[in-house]
């Protein structure tokens, strides 16, 4: 692609800068204070981190931090938005997955989430007790539902790509909604599991989202 | 794709087998004070039958590591009623099957590395069904050829699980003294170190160079660099299973070579090394088309004390009366060490056992050490089966008889398929010495 020729006022009157790569700062800013900020969710808490302490460990002034997000709440839902982008992205791009059976796809969607979530596991913890307080705009604001929303559509993709004769029954209008509780379910069994390299997720995870097919496929809970 | 059931309908299919079971004997014991003899008899005979249905039914709903267990009982002659062993033995021991991006993330998992960073080439699908997981063909960086074993996610304590169920749904046959506690202590302490891939290799370091003097035996490379408990990465071994042997019409003396080879091997094990592989599936031994022997999966090993041997020396190819006073007194002394007495029916079952059968198949005689055993005969296995049944019911099994008496059995039944001819005192005879 040809790159644009700025004219020379303009270049006279403001240093050059491209915009990609002004983009690419603003993005790396905003990394900076989303890692920033989950390092001390995990450490401190949620409610003992300011704001002020994170725009300190991402080294920004945190009139910054404002310009970039309006409440710590918001900090935490980016993470999310990036971590269920990442994982349907991951999804997307393995071409044997296409192929494969329901339950495998769903398995390499949650694996995909829980290794993003990994280094972060002490954050979502709190983040976990956070979203259950009614005022929580983690779990309860417009950006929050149109997360999920996007999250439950692809879920809903993969079950009409699998099951395509599923539409029928009752079982299947309720899937997402149900694995959407699954799936906080299955993140509480993950966040307490002890077993090493926590291999008693892989097995739970592995097992009910088998069951969980059958019983989408007869489209009874027997 | 084989049934899988959750952890919660698992545990509930579990306690629904446990009433099942225990339901059938409660039933014959409130019917029993009012039965003769012999009506007793049928009627414990219809209640280990139903309990063995019911047991049967539900492993195999279960899967995983339910089914090693009932696998490893089925094994244990003479520990369960007969009408229990038919059932069991029909189970298939495997575990659940991984797909391929549960390998991927018990691998990555385990390792801290995809399988592509850690190997040249890696399969999804695996070529081999293993003990609690499954093998995978890979080609290491050098470009050396490998299999891959890698573990069902959680089985350790899946298998904690079932040993607590099981425990309380074989009560009765802990009580009569059927299934001893301590015979159960020794099958899940077993079955739980087949779960250390670890230990695994290192009893592949110790085989190896064990049965060095035996140079018809080929095993296993265990690569260290590629391992952890959950995942073993090992050199391929040549060979073809039993049934790929044997569609290929080897000679008689092929077949005896072949099965002299696996006699000796049995017994060098036990006589000098004083372990044993103790796993007899089919699918752990190789058969080249030159006689030799490869083995595979050293997950289930047992490692025996020195007087345990030193015992067994003295009754092997036992000169005098199995029946006379001194080789009772050493049979007290085996069972002695355990703290076991032995009650008379235990010590005729013993006595019988030496004379029906292991007098028979190992003549102690030297002078007949230049004849064969024909193991093509059928009432080979039906006699060793009979007499083990015997012994158990005798409540004369021991903990070390656990794993021996299922690597003994699984000796008899391949040399029995492959129809071989063995000397077999002859070859005992080699190792007393």
């Amino acid at each position: 692609m040809a790159a644009r020729t700025p004219s020379v006022t303009r270049r006279a009157r403001r240093p050059a800068r491209p915009r990609g790569r002004r983009a690419a700062a603003k993005a790396a800013t905003r990394e900076r204070i989303t890692a920033a900020a989950l390092h001390l969710f995990a450490s401190k808490g949620f409610d003992a981190t300011t704001t002020r302490a994170i725009a300190v460990r991402a080294r920004v002034a945190e009139g910054t931090v404002f310009n970039y997000f309006a409440t710590k709440e918001d900090i935490a839902l980016h993470f999310f938005e990036q971590e269920v982008d990442s994982a349907i992205a991951a999804v997307r791009r393995n071409a044997r997955l296409r192929k494969a059976p329901l339950e495998e796809k769903l398995f390499a969607l949650i694996q995909s989430q829980i290794e993003y979530l990994t280094p972060y596991e002490n954050f979502i913890g709190a983040a976990f007790v956070q979203a259950l307080r009614p005022s929580s705009t983690l779990a309860f604001s417009l950006r929050a539902f149109a997360l999920r929303a996007r999250y439950l559509a692809f879920v809903q993709e993969l079950i009409q790509e699998s099951l395509p004769r599923h539409g029928a029954n009752a079982m299947a209008w309720a899937a997402p909604q149900a694995f959407w509780i699954y799936y906080l379910g299955m993140l509480l069994y993950w966040l307490h599991d002890q077993s090493p390299g926590k291999q008693n997720t892989l097995a739970f995870l592995d097992r009910s989202l088998a069951l969980g097919v059958r019983m989408l496929r007869k489209g009874t809970l027997g | 794709m084989t049934r899988r059931d959750g952890p919660v309908r698992r545990a509930l299919r579990m306690a629904a087998m446990g009433a099942g079971v225990t339901g059938s004997y409660l039933g014959y014991m409130a019917q029993s004070a009012f039965l003769s003899g012999d009506q007793r008899a049928v009627r414990l005979k219809r209640a280990h039958t139903r309990a063995a249905r019911r047991m049967s039914d539900e492993l195999q709903a279960l899967r995983g590591p339910a089914m090693k267990l009932g696998q490893a009982l089925s094994l244990q002659h003479g520990v369960l009623p007969d009408e229990m062993l038919a059932e069991l033995a029909t189970l298939q021991m495997r575990a659940p099957g991984m797909h391929p991006a549960l390998v991927r993330a018990q691998f990555t998992g385990s390792m801290g590395r995809e399988p592509e960073q850690v190997f040249r080439s890696f399969e999804t699908t695996p070529f081999a069904a293993a003990s609690l997981g499954q093998v995978h063909r890979a080609t290491l960086k050098n470009g050396e050829p490998a299999a891959v074993k890698i573990q069902y996610p959680g089985i350790r304590d899946a298998i904690k699980n079932d040993f607590t169920w099981f425990r309380a749904i074989s009560k009765p046959a802990q009580l009569s003294r059927h299934l001893p506690p301590d015979v159960m202590d020794e099958l899940e302490a077993q079955i739980l170190a087949e779960c250390d891939y670890e230990r695994e290799a290192k009893n592949i370091a110790f085989f190896r160079k064990g049965l060095a003097p035996l140079p018809f035996v080929e095993l296993p490379v265990a690569h260290r660099a590629y391992s952890t408990d959950r995942v073993l990465t090992m050199s391929m071994v040549r060979g073809a299973h039993l049934d790929d042997f044997l569609a290929r019409r080897p000679s008689q003396a092929l077949r005896d070579r072949v099965g002299e080879r696996l006699f000796e091997l049995f017994y060098f094990q036990i006589l000098e090394l004083h372990a044993l592989h103790a796993d007899p599936h089919w699918g752990n031994y190789l058969f080249g088309s030159d006689g030799t022997i490869g083995l595979v999966d050293f997950g289930c090993v047992k490692y025996f004390q020195a007087p345990f041997v030193a015992n067994m020396r003295k009754v092997f190819l036992y000169a005098g009366s199995r029946e006379s006073a001194h080789f009772r007194q050493i049979l007290e002394e085996r069972y002695a060490t355990s703290g076991t007495r032995l009650s008379r029916a235990a010590v005729r079952a013993l006595a019988r056992i030496s004379v029906e059968f292991y007098g028979r198949v190992y003549p102690a005689d030297p002078a007949t050490d230049g004849i064969p055993f024909d193991f093509a005969d059928d009432a080979v296995i039906r006699d060793y089966l009979r007499e083990s049944t015997r012994v158990g019911r005798a409540r004369a099994t021991l903990p070390e008889y656990v794993f021996l008496g299922r690597a003994e059995s699984g000796l008899y039944q391949t040399l029995h398929r492959l129809r071989a001819r063995v000397h077999t005192s002859a070859i005992v005879r080699k190792y007393l010495r």
